[in-house]
């Protein structure tokens, strides 16, 4: 090799270098990446790795209450799934609650306790810092009598929870224990106790019914017990009895219960109490009711005749006369009511004429109709549900200085009550406001403290189902993975600040897993011998691993009308805020049913699944009647500004097939301004425009009864949604048949596609 | 064998991709769509079990989504009569299956049980099988999804996270069958009995609409629910020869 | 005309020379890397002798890893176990002081993974076990090494110190055996 100049060797020399490098690195890239495998300290007994370990706790995603089952592996939840022996979820589960994981898995949880500081954002404590500030405060104000300017405001717990807040605020001397859920049905617990007498609900038994009359309630998405109604539709339907049941849907726009029923009917909104009477004069007046107080129901509803009724429901007069007689026909019937028929001025009144449906057939008390439950077995108290009015006084008691600290658990009065409410700035008059919450939502935002709870897959606690399924079921949520964060338990925290305010002589209890044993001891006691002589901690290990307890003891079965609900029955027009002319739609704000009240906005799989109905993903639209909106020029995609005496909202239109044509539909749920990353600035919250319109007799929102205007921008956006052409067009895709296995048609290949997406 | 016998066992097979004498099992699903309610319990309970992403609303906007079981929605008639009515529809696990014909490197193919199964690490993403498929159910990572920390931490550890470029579509949760067949061993080698595995889908159902089962065995709830007279399938006149029976819909 | 590649040559050789100075650098570096530093025995926290354990000692492959005949995955036994024995056994040797260490402390050892597969491979060691597979079929005589090493199988049954497991390890198994369905994807595939 000959005339290698210096200059040459070097840049040789440098090149071999970096390329035994390269090579090195070369090899080094292709091995397998480096893995740890980390045992643990001490064997835990009920982890082995690689094997699946299955807690049955309780929901906490609505207040349904269903049993659950969750897999773990390797101490982490992988899958929420119905718990088997649990009778209300019979080992089924809906969607929202199978999402509970991502609260649990949440990014956007709250990590710690915090405080707001000077400059007003929040700055992360220690507990002892958090829990101090806020038991001396409440320790001052007991010790100096005035425990009445405490108020503690919750979601609608109900098991030895909800007995925790009680003695809590007993200690305090202070009756401001509210429960405030924008769904209760407060109308639906007064009318049963105006007709029944009874303050709980009663069973409703869908699976052995063959004729269902629904007016408003959404029972199949919403309403009450969504996954134990559908396990009783499906049961009804194409189960073992030789005849299927039919289902029928009253509503101004069609809901997921409306679209499985046999027959949807628009009835003006409001209107349903009214239609129902109708119903049951036509029962009567047919000689279909033979009672002993015949005569005063037929006085009592004189004025409903089907002619009358059909002039103002706006269902022809035909329908109700069949409606009623085949209610008669087909036994056993049943009628429920609820969701946006109980959502008016006359709400309480339309929930008692379902109720007299039912009295004037016979469904009371019997097998496919209506069955009282029995007292339940645990706390499952409703007196403390807040309504309207309540939340009203709260609000006007904190502008006037009355309330000292505020208590918020799990519950967002700020995104679920109308801004005429003024509960952000009634906040602002709170010297102290502590929230619990486990996720950083509207009203957490504007809190002083925050105390984080665990989820409730992290928690201990128990639920007795309200409504009950007919007889007396409980059942304990444990926690099912251990802590992530530096949270507590919310039981945990109002122990600690029992203790704090020297309540520990009425409130003994160190945690609320002791707690709650402690009050499953009575449970325990009314065991028979078998049970009582294993002891108890036998017993609550078996609750625990069958996840419910139950007994087969039922509710009255006896049930007299009291004669002067009678003379009482009767449904007034209902009133609407703002004038016809001014406002000429009604708009129907429906609770989504993916994110209920809005609390599952923040779990990116309910993001990204499809509304039932529409298919749309991520947003907020406004449902409008093709008619409609072909007489205002509106297409899918159009955004149009709605608006209420009381506000404003932008949002699209989506042309919507069975909606009354002065009827729109927005859904509730979207419209966070904070509440974590997926929920925040997306969609519109329709309760910000809703009038506060008041049902007379609970003091409830009439929710359903406010009108709007609909002016077009000229602006469009694109809806997201999943759902291509939104007919079959002939191509027999979806087959039916006209009775059982006898083809008679299949899908009429006629209609127009009204919608179609523009790719 | 004989010449021509070999010759027309070819033939059958290429005629009918994944062709057996006869299924070990025959998996097979029943969807009556008289107590389908569309509430997409379905739907979650899948992306739950199978590691499926959330894609994000750009993405869905251009028609990414992935859901192995989506709920179909059809209108019908006009206001005041309109009708909406709902069909989950996932993977049909065809038996004659023109998505397995089409693969360039078979990483689609038919195996012993009557599945239509999908090999991520082997799909090399020319996203032919879901032009062939009649009933649009495979889906395609255009990329990798990930999970924002700590939602990673639910992951099902007996399902692959798929990467980008590689096509994904329901299997009827193989991994469950697995498991059930893996348990039916430690017994003594018998056979998985009926309703001892569910599909995620299957398993939740509140209404009970969906059954699932093995076809071979004629005592099975899925054998009785098929031969109902509301029984069809969908798209049946492509003689896919698809194993999931759909049950009428009744309009009474 | 008469042409010379000669002068062109001339030219060229410098880069022909850095070439072949790259090429061979680069499989220099990469043999040197695969040689000195094979990465498939790597050292452990505590310097664990399955040599002195299984091989010396007798101790049954099952008796530490317990979960392999009812689970996917055979398990490392909790820092519990080796304490278990070793309160009484060899307490003053250098290593075992490490583990009390961990255990006083009650710190998980971070053992590094020596045999894996990939993550889209379904693998149980329960129905391996059942089936009465010797361990050291696929992991290789481990009784007889005081550090583990990544051993795969050679066609002929001996084992392959430093390569890795492949699918035809699987399949060839799989095969002989007769195993049900044992050549379906979906049986090792998820």
């Amino acid at each position: 090799m000959p005339n290698i100049d210096r200059r040459e060797f070097l840049k040789l020399v440098g090149a071999g270098g970096v390329s035994v490098g390269a090579g090195f690195m070369l090899r080094e890239s292709t091995k397998h990446p480096r893995e740890y495998l980390i045992p643990h300290v001490v064997a835990p007994e009920d982890i082995s790795s690689g094997l699946s370990t299955w807690y049955n706790s309780v929901c906490s995603m609505c207040p349904a209450g269903c049993g659950i089952s969750v897999r773990t592996r390797e101490g982490r939840a992988k899958k929420i799934e119905g718990n088997l022996s649990h009778p209300v979820s019979q080992g089924r589960l809906c969607a929202l609650g199978q999402a509970g994981l991502q609260a649990l898995y949440n990014p956007d949880r709250l990590t710690a306790p915090m405080r707001r500081n000077g400059e007003g954002t929040f700055e992360e404590i220690t507990w002892e810092q958090g829990l101090k500030q806020v038991g001396d405060r409440l320790d001052l104000l007991r010790a100096a009598g005035r425990g009445n300017r405490v108020a503690l405001l919750t979601t609608g717990v109900r098991g030895h929870l909800a007995q925790l807040f009680e003695s809590f605020m007993r200690q305090l001397g202070s009756p401001r224990l509210l429960h405030y859920d924008y769904d209760h049905p407060h109308t639906l617990y007064a009318a049963n106790q105006q007709f029944f007498g009874e303050d709980r609900l009663p069973y409703y038994d869908l699976q052995n019914t063959r004729l269902l009359l629904s007016f408003g309630a959404d029972y199949l998405s919403n309403w009450i017990s969504p996954v134990h109604h559908s396990l009783g539709f499906g049961e009804s339907r194409q189960g073992p009895a030789d005849v299927r049941g039919r289902f029928v849907q009253i509503e101004p726009r069609m809901s997921i219960s409306g679209a499985a029923a046999d027959e949807w009917i628009p009835a003006r909104p409001g209107t349903e109490g009214i239609l129902a009477l109708g119903l049951a004069h036509h029962i009567i007046a047919e000689g279909n009711y033979s009672g002993a107080d015949r005569d005063a129901w037929m006085a009592a509803l004189a004025d409903y005749t089907a002619d009358a009724v059909a002039e103002q429901t706006g269902v022809p007069a035909t329908t109700i006369t069949r409606l009623a007689d085949s209610f008669v026909d087909t036994a056993p019937s049943l009628a429920i009511g609820g969701g946006s028929a109980g959502n008016h001025s006359n709400g309480v009144d339309t929930l008692v004429a379902v109720n007299a449906l039912n009295y004037l057939v016979g469904n009371i008390g019997q097998e496919g109709g209506l069955v009282f439950n029995p007292e339940p077995a645990g706390p499952a108290l409703q007196q403390h549900q807040a309504s309207y009015s309540t939340m009203l006084e709260l609000a006007e008691a904190a502008h006037h200085g009355e309330i000292d600290v505020l208590i918020i658990n799990g519950t967002n009065p700020v995104f679920t009550l109308p801004p005429t409410a003024e509960f952000e700035s009634a906040l602002a008059q709170i010297p102290l406001v502590v929230s619990l919450s486990s996720f950083l939502d509207e009203t957490t935002a504007l809190a002083d403290v925050i105390l984080p709870s665990h989820t409730y897959l992290e928690s201990w606690g128990d639920d007795f189902p309200e409504p009950g399924v007919g007889f007396s079921v409980g059942a304990v949520s444990q926690p099912v993975v251990s802590p992530l964060y530096n949270t507590r338990g919310t039981g945990d925290i109002i122990l600690d600040l029992a203790r704090r305010m020297g309540s520990s002589s009425v409130m003994p209890w160190q945690s609320m897993e002791e707690f709650l044993k402690y009050g499953w001891q009575r449970i325990y006691q009314r065991g028979d011998s078998q049970t009582l002589a294993q002891g108890f901690d036998a017993f609550w290990t078996s609750v625990l691993k069958a996840g419910a307890w139950g007994e087969t003891k039922s509710g009255n079965t006896a049930f007299s009308l009291n004669p002067d609900v009678i003379a009482g029955i009767g449904v007034a027009p209902p009133e609407f805020s703002g004038s016809e002319d001014d406002y000429p739609f009604i708009l129907h704000p429906y609770l989504s049913p993916n994110f209920h009240d809005g609390r599952g906005a923040n779990l990116p799989w309910m993001q990204e699944l499809p509304d039932p109905m529409t298919s749309i993903m991520y947003g907020s639209w406004v449902e409008m009647n093709p008619l409609t909106a072909q007489q205002m020029e509106l297409s899918e995609g159009d955004l149009v500004d709605i608006q209420s005496p009381h506000g404003q909202l932008r949002v699209p239109v989506f042309i919507y097939p069975a909606i009354m044509p002065n009827v729109i539909a927005i859904p509730i749920g979207q419209g966070h301004g904070e509440y974590g990353r997926y929920a925040k600035d997306r969609g519109v919250n329709p309760i910000q425009i809703l009038s506060p319109q008041l049902e007379p007799v609970t003091g409830s929102l009439a929710s359903s009864a406010t009108r709007v205007n609909v002016s077009a921008t000229g602006k469009r956006v694109k809806l997201v949604k999943t759902g291509g052409t939104s007919r079959d067009l002939g191509r027999n895709i979806i087959q039916t048949t006209g009775g059982s296995g006898v083809e008679v048609s299949s899908v009429s290949s006629n209609s127009i596609p009204i919608t179609e997406v523009t790719s | 064998m004989s010449l021509f016998s070999r010759f027309l066992d070819g033939w059958r097979k290429y005629r009918k991709p994944g062709y057996y004498e006869k299924f070990d099992y025959h998996w097979t699903m029943t969807v009556d769509l008289d107590k389908c309610t569309g509430c997409e319990a379905c739907m979650m309970a899948c992306q739950a079990e199978n590691n499926i992403p959330v894609v994000g609303e750009d993405e869905v906007a251009r028609g990414r989504e992935l859901q192995w079981i989506r709920v179909e929605r059809y209108w019908e008639g006009e206001y005041p009569n309109a009708r909406l009515r709902f069909m989950p529809m996932m993977c049909q696990h065809c038996d004659a299956a023109p998505c397995e014909t089409v693969c360039p490197v078979s990483a689609t193919y038919h195996n012993q049980d009557g599945l239509n199964t999908q090999i991520y690490n082997r799909c090399i993403g020319t996203r032919s099988c879901a032009v062939y498929c009649p009933y649009e159910v495979r889906y395609f990572n255009y990329y990798d999804h990930g999970w924002d920390s700590p939602l990673e931490q639910q992951l099902n550890p007996d399902v692959t996270v798929r990467g980008k470029g590689v096509m994904e579509k329901c299997t009827f949760c193989i991994q469950r069958i697995r498991q059930a067949k893996d348990l039916a061993k430690d017994d003594d080698r018998r056979r998985v009995q009926d309703g001892e595995m569910q599909p995620a889908c299957v398993q939740t159902c509140p209404t009970k609409a969906l059954v699932f089962g093995d076809r071979n065995d004629p005592e099975s709830q899925v054998s009785l629910s098929m031969d109902d007279p509301r029984s069809y399938r969908v798209l049946d006149e492509l003689n896919t020869d698809s194993s999931v029976f759909y049950l009428k819909k009744v309009d009474a | 005309m008469n042409v010379s590649i000669v002068p062109a040559l001339k030219v060229l050789r410098p880069a022909a020379m850095l070439v072949i100075v790259v090429l061979v650098g680069l499989v220099l570096g990469y043999w040197a890397n695969a040689t000195f530093v094979p990465g498939d025995s790597p050292e452990q926290p505590i310097a664990f002798s399955h040599k002195i354990h299984a091989g010396d000692n007798e101790i049954p492959c099952l008796y530490c890893h317990t979960q392999a005949r009812r689970s996917p995955s055979a398990g490392v036994p909790a820092v519990s176990k080796c304490v278990g024995c070793h309160l009484e056994v060899a307490t003053e040797k250098p290593q075992i002081r490490l583990l009390m260490g961990y255990w006083e402390n009650r710190e998980p050892i971070p053992w590094i993974k020596v045999h894996d597969v990939p993550d889209f491979v379904h693998f149980t060691h329960k129905r391996h076990v059942l089936a009465n597979i010797e361990c050291q079929t696929c992991h290789g005589p481990v009784e007889t090494m005081d550090r583990i090493r990544v051993t795969s199988r050679a066609v002929d049954g001996s084992a392959q110190a430093g390569q890795p497991w492949k699918m035809g390890l699987c399949l060839s198994c799989h095969r002989e055996n007769e195993v049900e369905n044992g050549t379906d994807c979906w049986t090792c595939h998820k």
